[in-house]
């Protein structure tokens, strides 16, 4: 078997035990002997099935490296691959901890969702150029995963948090705010799942077009360059590169031809591509959003509000920081040091105040100020929820957002 | 507890204090790895075409003139005539000229002054040392320096006579 | 204004103290029933006085956490800032008052006048960084000496307000026996907690009917622990700019000849260059369509020489002393007294270094000799057999200018051109001149023997085999730095991790007890972790008789 069809494995096995946790928290008002043994079995069931699909996942990632020949952590697809299967281990930490049936509801989705962005990024093998063949590869790039990997849960947490917490009836202005934000953030998340979907959708459905444009660059020699570049699209063309030329595109919806085109001010020739597939995510995200408030006639919010019984506020909020204090020294260890360790190794400056390295320094710095906002009362509860939300946005940034939009020494995308 | 805590935090704060002078200072000055304009001209010492050895601490209180060139620079070659005409023009006591070649060999150097007629020192940056120290990044690059040691003004590029001249009495008032 | 601050039990606290040091009653907010604010145990901070000085106030200023927090938040945003656009110091060659002007337009120049374009090296940047190493001293001096002063010296009886109103608490009569067996008496029942708070590791102090249970207190010193390793960090990265501790310069070595490091009296020669790509077939096929060369692994052997004597002579070459030599691959450096040569890139660039031409005679095939002739330092004269060849000029890279006089379009050896007077015998005594062309492309180019006209038909000077070429095919690029505070980095960093393991991976907690009138009053607190310190006082309370929830000891929860 090759190693992909474990991650399928595992994939399935995730959504399967997240509907137990659904089971065991919202079938306990079908449960009228014992509810509370009811969650237990059904928690335990839940969490036995978590760990099946987790093993299934580890034997992708040992599978995988027999494959690759070097750990596979070395590209975008690995890494968020790995990235999943540590978030369903923080998850299983916490779980073992607290007990807490209602944070699988919302830390499994999590780990799924990552596996299913992974997936769309390329996912041959590739040879590791010179400045990635170092142990230290295993060891920077797997620590820091599992650092941010209790981040998410501690976002998972957060939201959940939020979820409780909210009054979606009420109407003064403090509340719809809160409101308004819980909306966003579930519209981020369907955004990031429409994108998933749409990638798949349409490369099933054999959609693609091309275009080509010329890319003027300065070479070694200081020689201006023009050379013509083709770009692949995968989603319908909305927006074009900028001065691309059409080469082929299967029509959508009777367009045959891109109707507008990148701005100029867009760096790189993919940028057209990619400002193609964060609109066409957007309106997807929008779409499914809109979809979703019709049949369920209630915000997102107060409609997931019910899955949320079954843990008290507090402790919620206790698990959340729990996380983000586990998750913080692995984080520092493996996205600081260790990274640290490394660079003085391959470039020869322990720091170079490259974006990448920028970003990570900004997560930590943002988690120190939420861990030591929490010394103060007022910041505990909802206040705490919405930082670990911005947090785990921010190292979601931290990942892709400067992989693949600001270039420097770090970006081994691979896209 | 309370006079002994009291001078504590004096000592420590005066610790602090001196760190962040240190800091500051080392950050404002010794960083700027690039010589500019208002900033210390860098030290260097260099051997003359003529064989002498040449400090830029010994032209201190001169106005001084670093041209940074090469035969293989057609700006500098076409800018050397103007530079030699200053260079006769103004009091020896008062500005000193110096040009300083970019690593190239001594037979190629001895061939140039030869045939344009140079008489102000050519001084050999053999490794090229002195032309990273001064940050060049490309010739012609003359640098005005005054009698304080301070860069006055870098000109990039070719220059006439009009601007040296203009540049050369800005910094022998 | 004089504070009353003595409590009821006699004992008489600092002035500021909100829980007594001695029995925890709360000296000010008593008729409350919210729980108490357990911070630093209540025990007076700093001494409040009426009117802080100018040396107070700083104090205060940096002391505060709240200061500490802007002071991270605005620095996290800075440094956002600073990833906008690339910052200069990742250009070699740029010049930033054009160059973001150039490229980004309007916004890029307005990045650059803001300073943004060099953000981590800017004066306030680093003034930043400096403030939060002050409030990292601070506030950790503010805070250490009066907790260790309230966990140092702990009283067991408390009162029972304290107790009380902690967040976990509990108070019910003694459990009665089970299944008929007497009721424990209270001696017995604290004998059964003791043992089995020792069980869990709890450090047990007894006082009659009282009893203090304590672990982990280690725990507590976790963030100044950590504390004191970001101020080593930091101390250390301002301790680069003292003079010799930093350097950092990226530098071309083109094969075959000793380079110069620059503020040094080091030379490296990069004496072979080899490079290995990936075989087609161990590369994904997206590769293979692109066309693209990975590189597997390339490495300089490089040597490293100290110069001993004629270090400044521009005329006469140095006199090297080779000291160490190593292979350097990307990942590995070189390193010799706290110099360090990191592989940090290459060029393909193949490159005439020497030549070593024979002089013959044109009609015979006589050879008169052969000479060791340097593209980059020739010498000034040659003495050849009977000959004597001495240089006139030298143009690295041949060339016309507009009005024909032959000039040097650059300082590499692309096309060299050598003319040399010759003079020996059968010659004129003054020397006749001899243009040679190390390379035939050039030879023919610029119609050499023309050019040398009769003297071209009585002598040859040519190389007689590829042997006799010096070519350099890489040029290696090796960044080369010292970096002498290095170590107090590593240091810093695992006080660091120390501290933060300290601090988060444990929790300090204590469970005060007392038994009056058969009635069991019980109060506990730790740092961080209430769930689990519930789970652990229901346990001990369960195991002594009693049969509660964790969530019954949660007084804020009580009521929900």
């Amino acid at each position: 078997m090759s190693s992909s069809s474990f991650l399928l494995t595992a994939f399935i096995i995730y959504n399967i035990a997240f509907l137990g946790f659904v089971i065991s928290v919202a079938g306990r008002k079908f449960a009228v002997d014992d509810p509370a043994a009811y969650s237990r079995r059904w928690g335990n069931i839940s969490l036995g099935l978590t760990v099946a699909g987790f093993l299934a996942h580890v034997v992708f990632f040992f599978t995988r490296w027999a494959e690759a020949g070097h750990i596979p952590t070395s590209n975008m697809y690995e890494f968020m691959t790995f990235l999943g299967m540590m978030t369903t281990l923080a998850f299983i930490v916490l779980y073992l901890i607290y007990r807490a049936a209602v944070l699988g509801i919302f830390a499994l989705p999590i780990s799924v969702i990552i596996i299913a962005y992974a997936s769309v990024f390329p996912r041959e093998v590739q040879p590791l150029i010179p400045a990635l063949q170092s142990y230290w590869l295993k060891i920077h790039v797997t620590t820091a995963a599992l650092g941010e990997a209790f981040f998410a849960v501690g976002f998972a947490a957060g939201i959940l948090y939020l979820l409780q917490a909210v009054d979606f009836s009420a109407k003064d202005k403090a509340s719809r705010r809160e409101q308004r934000g819980v909306e966003f953030t579930l519209f981020t998340l369907l955004t990031v799942i429409s994108f998933v979907v749409a990638v798949f959708g349409f490369n099933a459905a054999g959609y693609h077009a091309s275009f080509s444009n010329e890319v003027t660059y300065v070479d070694s020699n200081k020689v201006e360059q023009t050379v013509t570049q083709t770009v692949e699209y995968v989603l319908p063309p909305i927006f074009k590169p900028h001065e691309g030329q059409l080469i082929e595109m299967k029509p959508f919806f009777g367009m045959t031809d891109a109707p507008f085109e990148a701005p100029s001010w867009m760096e790189g020739s993919n940028a057209g591509r990619k400002l193609n597939t964060v609109v066409w995510s957007l309106l997807l995200g929008t779409l499914l959003y809109a979809l979703l408030r019709l049949v369920l006639r209630k915000s997102l919010g107060a409609a997931l509000q019910p899955l949320t019984k079954g843990m008290d506020n507090e402790d919620v909020d206790e698990i959340g920081y729990r996380s983000i204090a586990i998750g913080y020294p692995i984080f520092t260890l493996g996205a600081l040091i260790f990274a640290m360790i490394w660079a003085h190794e391959a470039w020869g400056r322990f720091w170079g105040w490259d974006p990448k390295e920028v970003w990570a320094l900004i997560v930590w710095l943002f988690y120190a100020a939420y861990l030591h906002l929490r010394l103060s009362r007022g910041w505990q509860g909802k206040k705490s929820a919405w930082l670990s939300v911005i947090g785990f946005l921010i190292v979601m940034f931290t990942l892709i957002g400067v992989n693949l939009i600001i270039a420097g020494l770090h970006s081994y995308a691979g896209v | 507890m309370g006079n002994n805590r009291k001078w504590v935090q004096i000592a420590i704060f005066a610790i602090i204090v001196a760190v962040g002078a240190l800091t500051i200072a080392s950050n404002l000055f010794a960083n700027n790895e690039k010589p500019s304009v208002g900033g210390k001209a860098p030290h260097f010492t260099l051997k003359g075409m003529d064989g002498a050895t040449y400090e830029l601490s010994d032209l201190k209180g001169k106005a001084v003139v670093v041209n940074f060139w090469g035969t293989f620079c057609e700006p500098c070659r076409y800018e050397m005539p103007a530079i030699q005409r200053q260079f006769d023009k103004w009091d020896k006591n008062k500005v000193a000229f110096l040009g300083v070649n970019l690593g190239e060999s001594k037979v190629t150097v001895a061939n140039f002054i030869e045939q344009y007629k140079v008489s102000f020192p050519i001084l050999l940056d053999d490794n090229e040392e002195i032309r990273k120290r001064y940050g060049v990044t490309q010739y012609p690059t003359t640098f005005f320096i005054g009698p304080d040691g301070i860069i006055s003004d870098i000109h990039k590029g070719v220059m006439d006579d009009a601007i040296i001249e203009q540049r050369l009495a800005a910094i022998t008032q | 204004m004089i504070h009353n601050t003595k409590c009821e039990c006699g004992h008489q606290n600092h002035t500021g103290t909100i829980l007594c040091e001695s029995c925890g009653k709360p000296l000010a907010d008593d008729s409350g029933t919210a729980p108490l604010e357990m911070r630093y145990d209540g025990v007076a901070r700093r001494s409040q006085k009426e009117n802080p000085g100018w040396l107070d106030r700083i104090w205060n200023f940096f002391s505060s956490v709240r200061n500490a927090i802007y002071m991270i938040v605005i620095t996290l945003i800075a440094s956002a800032l600073g990833t906008i656009y690339p910052q200069e110091n990742t250009f070699l060659n740029i010049d930033p008052s054009v160059y973001y002007k150039e490229t980004y337009g309007i916004l890029g120049h307005i990045y650059y006048l803001l300073g943004l374009s060099h953000t981590f090296e800017s004066w306030w940047f680093i003034t930043l960084l400096f403030m939060i190493g002050t409030s990292l001293v601070i506030c950790s001096l503010d805070r250490v000496l009066p907790l260790y002063r309230a966990l140092s010296k702990q009283q067991i009886r408390k009162h029972f307000h304290f107790i009380l109103r902690q967040k976990v608490s509990f108070q019910e009569a003694l459990p009665a026996g089970k299944a008929g067996a007497p009721a424990p008496s209270e001696e017995a029942w604290i004998e059964q907690a003791a043992a089995a708070l020792k069980a869990r590791r709890y450090r047990v102090h007894r006082e009659g009917t009282a009893l203090l249970a304590e672990k982990h207190r280690f725990s507590r010193w976790g963030p100044y622990v950590n504390h004191i390793g970001l101020i080593i960090f930091l101390a250390a990265v301002l301790m680069r700019n003292i003079p010799g501790w930093h350097m950092d310069q990226h530098l071309a070595f083109p094969e075959g000849q000793p380079v110069k490091i620059p503020e040094t009296n080091y030379y490296l020669k990069n004496e072979k260059f080899t490079i290995e790509f990936y075989e087609e077939s161990e590369m994904s096929e997206e590769f293979r369509d692109r066309g693209q060369q990975v590189p597997k692994r390339f490495e300089t052997k490089a040597v490293l020489y100290r110069c001993t004597a004629d270090c400044d002579d521009p005329g006469k070459p140095p006199v090297l002393e080779e000291v160490h030599r190593d292979d350097i691959i990307v990942n590995e450096p070189m390193e010799y007294n706290g110099l360090l040569a990191y592989q940090f890139d290459f060029e393909q660039n193949p490159m005439l270094l020497s030549v070593k031409p024979s002089l013959k005679d044109k009609r015979t095939g006589e050879v008169y000799g052969s000479f060791e002739l340097s593209m980059s330092r020739p010498a000034e004269s040659y003495k050849v057999g009977d000959y004597t060849l001495q240089l006139k000029a030298y143009f690295p890279e041949f060339g016309l200018d507009a009005s024909g006089t032959p000039i040097t379009l650059s300082n590499q050896p692309k096309a060299p051109a050598f003319v040399f007077s010759i003079t020996g015998p059968g010659l004129d005594p003054t020397g006749e001149p001899y243009i040679y062309f190390p390379r035939q492309i050039d030879k023919q180019t610029f119609r050499q023997d023309t050019l040398n006209g009769a003297l071209a038909e009585k002598l040859e000077l040519s190389v007689g085999s590829m042997d006799d070429v010096g070519i350099s095919e890489f040029v290696s690029y090796l960044n080369i730095r010292v970096d002498r505070a290095l170590p107090y980095i590593w240091v810093g960093s695992a006080i660091f991790m120390i501290g933060v393991i300290m601090g988060f991976y444990w929790h300090h907690r204590r469970i005060w007890l007392r038994i009056d009138d058969g009635v069991l009053s019980l109060g506990a607190h730790t740092n961080k972790n209430w769930f689990g310190l519930r789970k652990e006082v229901a346990e001990v309370l369960n195991k002594t008789g009693y049969s509660i929830e964790p969530k019954q000891l949660d007084r804020e929860g009580v009521r929900k």
